[in-house]
């Protein structure tokens, strides 16, 4: 399957060219091509004019074509001068020239506006200041073309204005700069011409003075049909689970909401905008500063996942590979995970649960024992989703639901969602695909760089408002 | 306003970043000086030189199986092959030196012995992909204390030419040769990891593998290099041994891969890669010779000096974790 199909544009000498689209239309694969991590099927690519042929990064690097990835790629152990030269280190008659390396770093940060000690280890630098460091080594290696793949995600509101000083900078020396990015503000600010990707095809490529920021949202979301749901929305009842001022500095900020039982929740938002790392510190799974939990109106206190599931919490996260199966593991192990205390030496009635979960979920499957990677996506999703059925949660989280798998999948899980609202339960449902949110949801928060940018009703929603208020715009 | 203020707690933080460097660069030397107080204090036969002279001479086998260790650890690998490289290299240079090969050329041997199967730990790392290095070198470990064993028949091969045993059991004006050797390589591998572009890549690989490839660094030949390094400094180390010992025998550096473990980790490297100096890995060997030499002289059992022992390798690394978790937050 193609994944980026018949894209073509030029990007010219000392200019910021915004790649704009919603989640998954392609970007970061057509980047990759651009840089030389992926070979494309066809198609061609010319610098300064003439025909080149990228194999590996290095080719790319070769160029004078550098990558700012959004997971940096620096040693954290190592100074800031050593990073910036980097498998490139300049030697002299006595080996690797410090001198050299730290007089270097500091005129490429000074030429970026910029002043870091080059002698600091990286692991003490925050992350505006690890990014400049990537820049300066995409510069000591006399790159023309610097490809920033959401530069401005970690960034504070501060930190983003140093970062386009230093853009400008660039700029006014020569480099070009391809900026990823789907905040709408970012692109008229800094960007010269935008190009715009929806489902892996080439929308339009034009100067962003030409088109309004109303236009191009329409261009990166398309005319595509409104989902239709399976999932009758229920009307507003009992609170039953409440999140106040929670908080966790660089990562979400006063986030304060609540779930009705037999209420879908979604939760909107671009990718890095805090939205897992909420419901992870929720779950008792990562860290926050400040904030409290109420269930049925009474204060409880979340320490570990343990304290989370002894209240009837469920999480599904978002990585099912890394976080929610054990991989080598069978069908049934898995879905006993979260009950094999309660079948302590009754290993029978555990199969016949599972066995009964394995039926009411529709996986199809020809043992219990068999390894649950022998599963399609979908199912592996459902087994998941199954070890907490088995022990019946009273608020699940749901994150990304159905990431990554087909279509009948999908209408099942989403199925499945409906029918726990409801049983009485209350599902909060992270989602990148606004098409599913506006689908199960009965109410719509939408997380825009760590805080709650606004909350929709149902009748209200639309995917415009939705992308409006998770880039940015007002 | 706010100028000066931030510009004096900005001052205030890299005096404390400094004192915490110093901290960290001496803290194990600091442990391994009060050691030697306390050592001091409770034995009269501790601090003289003969002792002195001993202690270093007993660590120094230790001393070059932990400088080939340190690299490994620094790319965030294990070698635990390296006792029984040690030992097969003693076997092969004895028997060599019984055929009537000449002193020098069973020595060499025994070097290129220990490079060659560490090249194949290396190879099977990197070519066979094994998933850790723990699998490659557990499996050397063994097959060379098997090949030992076989090719001895399970005897020691005693009574070398003079001039072989001279690494082990010479001495240049008082100073023990094996020192000497010691310090040689000592300098050698501390130039190589802080003034080549290859030590620098070693660093970078164990502290960021992924940026490491893309930043363009050969990580495998880098690895491959690492661990013939490690093999070849334990042939160097089997080369001491044998001389002092007068004998080669089978059994030679059982469980060494432990004490050379330990000695790097003491001084300071660390488990996850990254980080490491030939400094505090010979602060780490000397801080156990210390102890075992001071236990004996104390006539602590050899039971308990194990047990003592272990309990210093988890106090040290706690210590580490500690202190690091204190300069953490204190740059933030």
């Amino acid at each position: 399957m193609a994944v980026v199909r018949d894209v073509s544009f030029d990007v010219r000498p000392g200019e910021v060219h915004a790649l704009a689209g919603a989640n998954g239309a392609g970007k970061s694969t057509l980047m990759n091509i651009v840089s030389g991590v992926l070979t494309p099927d066809s198609g061609t690519m010319f610098w300064d004019g003439s025909p080149v042929e990228l194999k590996t990064p290095a080719d790319g690097r070769a160029l004078g074509i550098s990558f700012v990835h959004q997971e940096l790629a620096l040693v954290p152990q190592l100074s800031v001068g050593e990073n910036v030269f980097l498998g490139r280190h300049p030697v002299n008659r006595w080996g690797v020239a410090w001198d050299e390396i730290h007089r270097r770093t500091r005129e490429l940060l000074a030429a970026m506006g910029h002043t870091l000690d080059p002698a600091r280890l990286v692991k003490e630098l925050g992350v505006a200041e690890q990014q400049l460091v990537e820049i300066a080594r995409a510069l000591a290696s006399e790159a023309r073309l610097i490809i920033m793949d959401e530069p401005t995600a970690p960034l504070s509101g501060a930190e983003t204005t140093r970062l386009f000083g230093t853009i400008s900078e660039l700029r006014a020396r020569g480099v070009s700069i391809i900026y990823i990015t789907h905040r709408l503000p970012e692109i008229f600010q800094l960007a010269d011409r935008v190009t715009v990707l929806r489902d892996g095809r080439h929308v339009l490529t034009c100067d962003t003075s030409a088109i309004t920021p109303e236009e191009l949202v329409r261009k990166m979301v398309g005319d595509a049909p409104a989902f239709v749901g399976g999932v009758q929305p229920a009307g507003r009842s009992r609170e039953l689970f409440r999140v106040v001022g929670f908080t966790a500095a660089g990562k979400f900020e006063d986030i304060s909401f609540d779930v009705n039982a037999g209420e879908v929740l979604g939760l909107a938002g671009l990718v890095g905008a805090g939205r897992t790392e909420l419901i992870e510190a929720i779950f008792g799974f990562g860290t926050h500063d400040r904030g409290a939990l109420y269930l049925d109106g009474t204060q409880i206190r979340i320490r570990s996942p343990f304290d989370a599931v002894r209240h009837g919490l469920a999480l599904v996260p978002d990585d099912r590979k890394a976080k929610g199966l054990v991989a080598n593991a069978s069908v049934g192990f898995n879905l006993g995970l979260t009950s094999h205390h309660q079948f302590l030496l009754r290993p029978r009635r555990l199969r016949e649960s599972a066995g009964r979960a394995v039926r009411d979920l529709r996986v199809t499957l020809s043992s219990l024992d068999q390894p649950v990677t022998t599963l399609s996506g979908g199912n592996q999703q459902k087994i998941v989703l199954g070890k907490w059925l088995l022990v019946g949660a009273r608020v699940y989280f749901l994150d990304e639901p159905t990431r990554g798998i087909d279509v009948s999948a999908k209408a099942e899980i989403h199925n499945l969602i409906g029918g726990l609202a409801r049983d009485g339960a209350g599902v909060v449902v992270v989602s990148s695909e606004i098409d599913e949110i506006l689908g199960v949801a009965d109410r719509i928060l939408v997380m825009h760089r760590g805080r709650i940018a606004g909350e929709l009703a149902r009748a209200n929603a639309s995917e415009e408002r939705i992308v409006e208020l998770a880039t940015g715009g007002e | 306003m706010v100028e000066p203020a931030s510009g004096r707690s900005e001052r205030a933080r890299s005096w404390r970043r400094a004192v915490l460097a110093v901290m960290r660069r001496l803290g194990a030397v600091l442990a391994l000086l009060a050691m030697c107080a306390i050592l001091t204090a409770l034995s009269d036969h501790f601090l003289t030189f003969d002792n002195v002279m001993n202690v270093f001479r007993q660590s120094a086998v230790n001393a070059l199986l932990a400088l080939g260790q340190l690299l490994v650890i620094v790319t965030a690998g294990i070698d635990l092959s390296v006792g029984s490289v040690l030992g097969f290299a003693c076997v092969v240079a004895a028997y060599m030196m019984k055929a009537g090969i000449p002193a020098w050329v069973s020595a060499l041997a025994a070097i290129a012995v220990g490079t060659a199967l560490g090249s194949v730990n290396g190879l099977m790392l990197t070519r066979l992909r094994l998933p850790h290095p723990f699998i490659p070198t557990l499996g050397m470990m063994n097959v060379a204390r098997g090949l030992a064993l076989v090719i001895s028949g399970g005897f020691p091969i005693s009574g070398f030419p003079a001039g072989f045993r001279w690494l082990g059991a010479g001495r240049v004006a008082q100073v023990p040769a094996p020192v000497l050797v010691v310090l040689v390589v000592c300098a050698v591998l501390h130039l190589f990891l802080s003034r080549t572009t290859v030590g620098r890549d070693i660093y970078a690989i164990g502290g960021n593998k992924q940026a490491a490839v893309l930043c363009g660094i050969p990580v495998n030949s880098r690895l491959t290099l690492v661990y013939a390094i490690s093999g070849g400094l334990a042939g160097l180390a089997a080369i001491l041994l044998a001389g002092r010992m007068n004998s080669g025998y089978p059994l030679a550096g059982v469980g060494a891969e432990l004490d050379s473990i330990a000695a790097v980790i003491i001084g300071g490297a660390s488990f996850f890669g990254g980080v490491g100096t030939v400094s505090g890995t010979i602060v780490g060997a000397l801080m156990i010779g210390v102890l075992r030499n001071g236990l004996n002289l104390l006539d602590v059992s050899s039971y308990w000096q194990s047990a003592v022992i272990g309990v210093v390798i988890v106090m040290a690394v706690w210590i580490d974790v500690v202190r690091q978790r204190s300069a953490s937050k204190n740059t933030q």
